[in-house]
C-alpha cells in the first residue's frame, strides 16, 4: 500500500478532527453557560447583553479549530 | 457621542415649588437626583405636607378606578399603541382636569357597574341552567298526574342511592300526614343519585316542609325566575329562558360598546394626566428644604442649561437661584449618560446599551458600530438574493414599527442587507451558486471556489487586524486622557506587539525584506514586556498569555469567512439537490425549503456573530461600561 495514497484522506480526517473536536468543546461550554444564562435572564432581563457575550466567548475555540483545519487543508494538503 | 452634562443646583421659595416643578416637567431635560445622594448640598429632605399626601392618595384612588373602568369596558393597553392620552384634556389645568375626571367617574361608574353586574348574573345563569335541565329531564318519566292540579304543590328531592331508606321514610310520613292524599314517586336519576317527586295538597305545605327540614336530603331548588310546577312545565320555561339570555347579553355588550366608544379616550386622557400629577408629587421626595426654601440637585445637558434657566425665570420669576455645580471627580462618577448620535446611527444605541451604557466621559462606540456592524453582516452573508429578501423583510418591519427596539433591529437588518447585496455582487452569489448558473460573475472573488478560500481567510484576518488595531488606538487615547498608566502600558504593549507580529508575518510571506525580521521580533518582545508590566509581577506569566489571547482575538474574525462559507455551501446543497431531484416541482420544493432554512439562519447568524465581534473583540480594547441612564423629568403626554 502506498503511503502517498493515504495522504489526502488523512489530511481531510485531520481537518475534520480539528473542527469537530473544537466544536464539541464549544458545545459543552456553551451548554453550561447557556443554561445558567437562561436562568439569569429570567431573573434579570437587563443582563441579556452580558449573557450573549458570555455564551459567545467559547465560540473562539471552534473558530480556532476552523483556522487549524484551513491550515491543514491549504498548507498540508 | 456621550453628551456633556452639567450638574446643577436649584433653590427657590417654597411658594414657587409647584410652579418650578411644572416648568421643569414642561422643559423636560432636567434629571432630578435624590438629594440624599448629594452630600455637598446642605439641606434636609423635603417633607410632604398633609394636603399633598391626601391629594396623592386621592389621585391614586382615581387612577385605580379609571383602570378598573377601562378593564370593565374591555380596553387593555395593548389596544392602543401609545398607552398615554392621544388627545389633550379639555380642561385647561390639571386641577380642572382632576375635577372633570371626578365628575365623569361619578356619572360613568354606576352605569358600567350595573351593566357588568347584570352581565355576570346572566352568564352565571346561562352556565347553571343546563345542569337543571339534566335533572329535570330525568324526572319527566315519573311525573304523577296530581302534579298538574293547581291545588297541589310539587316538591323534588335528591338523595344518594346509598341512603334510599331516607326517601322511603319521608314518603311514609307524608302519606300519613296527608291521610293518603299525597302522591310519592321515586326513581334513580344516575349512578349515585335517586330522585323523588312528592305531590301534596297546598294545605299541608307547612307540615311537609317541617318533615323535609328534619331529614338530610337535598331539595331540587330551581331559580325563582322559573317558578314552580311540574318538571315538564318548568323545563319548558327553562328552555325559553336559555334562548332569551344570549339576546340580553348581546344588548348589554352593545350598551358597553357604546359607553366604551364615548368614554375610553376621555378615561385614557384622565389617567395620563392623573399619573403625571402622581409622578410630579413623587419627585418631591427627591427634593431638599430649608425653613422657607426648596432645594433640588440634578443634571442637564450643557447645551440645554440656558434654555432651562430662561424657562424658570419666565415662569417662576427672579426669586430663584439656579447655578451649575463644579464637576468634581465624585460628581463625574454619578453623571448620567445621554447618547446623541446622527440619525442613521441611532438604532445602534440599543445594541450598545444591550451590553451596557458607556460610562460618562468615555467613548460612545455607537457610530463605530453603525459603520462596522452592517459591513461585517454583509461580508458574512454576501448574497444578492438573500440580501434582497432580508431587505424587503426589514423595510416591512420598519413600516410596521414606528419606534422601539423592534424598529432599531429592523433598521440594522436593512443596513446589513444592503451590504449583503453589495458583497453578493463582489462574491458573485445569488442564492448561493444559482447566480453562476445564470451567468453572474464575481466582481472580486468567488469565495466558494477552492482556489479563493485563502483570499477569503486573509480578508477576514485583515479586517480583524484593522478592527482590533482601531480598538487599541481608541483605548490608548482613552488611557492617555484618563492618565491611566496601567491601561496605557497594557494597550500600548498590545498594539506594539500586534504591529510587530504583522511585520513578522509580512517578512515570513516575503512581502517585506528579511531585514525587518529582527526589529519586528524585538518589537514584539518589547510589546509583551510592556503588556506584562501593566499587570505587576503576575505579568511575567500573564503577559505572554494575554498576547496569545490578543492573537486569538484577531483569529476570531475568521468567523466572517467560516459562517459565510457555511451559508454558501448550504445554498449550494439546495441548488444541487434541486438539480438531482428528477422532477421540476420536487426540485423547486426542495430548493425552497432549504433556502428558507438558510434565509432564517442568514438573518440571525451574521447578526449574532457581528455583535460578538464587537462586544468581545472590539469593545474590550477600550470600552468602559456601567453608565447610569439619563432619565429626565418630563411629561409623558404627547
Amino acid at each position: 500500500m502506498e503511503v502517498s495514497g493515504l495522504g489526502p484522506g488523512l489530511t481531510a480526517i485531520g481537518a475534520g478532527l480539528a473542527v469537530g473536536l473544537a466544536a464539541i468543546g464549544t458545545g459543552l461550554a456553551q451548554a453550561r453557560i447557556g443554561s445558567a444564562g437562561a436562568g439569569v435572564i429570567a431573573e434579570k432581563p437587563e443582563a441579556l447583553g452580558t449573557i450573549i457575550l458570555l455564551v459567545a466567548i467559547p465560540e473562539t475555540m471552534v473558530i480556532l479549530g476552523f483556522a487549524v483545519a484551513a491550515m491543514v487543508l491549504l498548507l498540508g494538503g | 457621542m456621550n453628551v456633556e452634562m452639567l450638574p446643577l443646583q436649584l433653590v427657590g421659595l417654597k411658594e414657587n415649588l409647584h410652579a418650578a416643578i411644572r416648568t421643569l416637567r414642561d422643559v423636560g431635560c432636567v434629571q432630578i437626583d435624590d438629594l440624599a445622594e448629594a452630600p455637598e448640598v446642605a439641606a434636609r429632605p423635603l417633607s410632604l405636607d398633609r394636603k399633598t399626601l391626601r391629594a396623592q392618595e386621592e389621585l391614586g384612588v382615581l387612577v385605580a378606578r379609571i383602570e378598573g373602568l377601562l378593564e370593565m369596558l374591555g380596553h387593555t393597553d395593548k389596544d392602543s399603541a401609545h398607552p398615554v392620552a392621544a388627545q389633550p384634556c379639555e380642561a385647561p389645568t390639571a386641577a380642572a382636569c382632576l375635577e372633570e375626571a371626578r365628575q365623569g367617574l361619578e356619572a360613568l361608574l354606576p352605569r358600567v357597574q350595573e351593566l357588568t353586574a347584570r352581565r355576570d348574573r346572566l352568564q352565571a345563569e346561562l352556565s347553571s341552567l343546563p345542569r337543571y335541565e339534566t335533572t329535570l329531564r330525568k324526572l319527566l318519566p315519573m311525573i304523577p298526574p296530581g302534579a298538574y292540579d293547581p291545588e297541589n304543590v310539587t316538591v323534588g328531592l335528591l338523595v344518594s342511592r346509598t341512603h334510599v331508606g331516607v326517601l322511603d321514610s319521608i314518603g311514609r310520613r307524608i302519606m300519613d300526614l296527608t291521610a293518603g292524599r299525597a302522591e310519592v314517586v321515586a326513581s334513580d336519576v344516575d349512578a349515585v343519585t335517586r330522585a323523588m317527586l312528592v305531590v301534596f295538597p297546598a294545605a299541608y305545605t307547612a307540615d311537609t316542609e317541617s318533615i323535609l327540614g328534619q331529614e338530610d336530603v337535598s331539595r331540587l331548588r330551581l331559580p325563582a325566575r322559573l317558578g314552580e310546577g311540574p318538571p315538564d312545565v318548568v323545563l319548558e320555561k327553562l328552555h325559553r329562558r336559555m334562548s332569551a339570555i344570549p339576546g340580553e347579553l348581546q344588548e348589554i355588550e352593545q350598551a358597553l360598546s357604546i359607553l366604551a366608544a364615548d368614554w375610553i379616550q376621555r378615561l385614557l386622557t384622565w389617567r395620563a394626566v392623573l399619573r403625571e400629577e402622581i409622578d410630579s408629587n413623587s419627585v418631591l421626595s427627591r427634593f431638599g428644604e430649608t425653613d422657607s426654601t426648596f432645594v433640588l440637585v440634578g443634571w442637564v445637558p450643557k447645551e440645554a442649561f440656558a434654555e432651562v434657566e430662561a424657562a424658570l425665570r419666565d415662569e417662576v420669576g427672579e426669586e430663584l437661584f439656579i447655578q451649575p455645580l463644579p464637576l468634581t471627580p465624585e460628581l463625574k462618577d454619578r453623571a448620567p449618560v445621554c447618547l446623541k448620535n446622527p440619525r442613521p446611527a441611532r438604532p445602534f444605541e440599543s445594541l450598545v446599551s444591550l451590553l451596557a451604557l458607556p460610562r460618562y466621559g468615555h467613548t460612545d462606540p455607537t457610530q463605530l458600530m453603525a459603520f462596522f456592524l452592517p459591513i461585517f453582516f454583509g461580508m458574512i452573508l454576501g448574497d444578492v438574493g438573500y440580501g434582497a429578501l432580508l431587505l424587503i423583510l426589514a423595510l416591512f418591519l420598519i413600516r410596521k414599527f414606528d419606534r422601539g427596539v423592534a424598529r432599531d433591529v429592523a433598521v440594522v437588518l436593512a443596513m446589513g442587507s444592503g451590504w449583503a447585496i453589495v458583497f453578493g455582487f463582489l462574491y458573485g452569489e445569488l442564492f448561493g451558486t444559482l447566480g453562476e448558473e445564470i451567468g453572474m460573475h464575481a466582481l472580486w472573488f468567488d469565495r466558494a471556489s477552492a482556489e479563493h478560500v485563502s483570499s477569503l481567510l486573509i480578508m477576514s484576518l485583515v479586517v480583524g487586524a484593522v478592527h482590533i488595531t482601531l480598538g487599541l488606538l481608541i483605548g490608548i487615547w482613552e488611557a492617555a486622557r484618563d492618565r491611566s498608566r496601567s491601561h496605557l502600558l497594557e494597550r500600548g504593549g498590545m498594539l506594539l506587539g500586534l504591529i510587530s507580529l504583522f511585520l513578522i508575518v509580512a517578512v515570513a510571506v516575503e512581502y517585506l525584506p528579511q531585514g525587518f525580521m529582527t526589529p519586528a521580533i524585538a518589537g514584539m518582545i518589547l510589546g509583551i514586556i510592556l503588556l506584562g508590566s501593566s499587570l505587576g509581577w503576575l505579568g511575567l506569566v500573564m503577559g505572554p498569555i494575554e498576547f496569545i489571547g490578543l492573537i486569538g482575538n484577531v483569529l476570531s474574525y475568521l468567523r466572517i469567512a467560516a459562517i459565510g462559507l457555511a451559508s454558501v455551501y448550504l445554498a449550494k446543497v439546495a441548488n444541487d439537490l434541486a438539480g438531482m431531484a428528477g422532477s421540476l416541482l420536487v426540485g423547486i420544493i426542495l430548493a425552497t425549503l432549504i433556502h428558507a432554512l438558510n434565509l432564517v439562519l442568514a438573518a440571525f447568524s451574521p447578526t449574532i456573530h457581528s455583535l460578538r465581534l464587537h462586544y468581545v473583540e472590539f469593545f474590550r480594547k477600550f470600552y468602559e461600561g456601567g453608565g447610569r441612564a439619563y432619565e429626565p423629568f418630563r411629561s409623558t403626554i404627547r
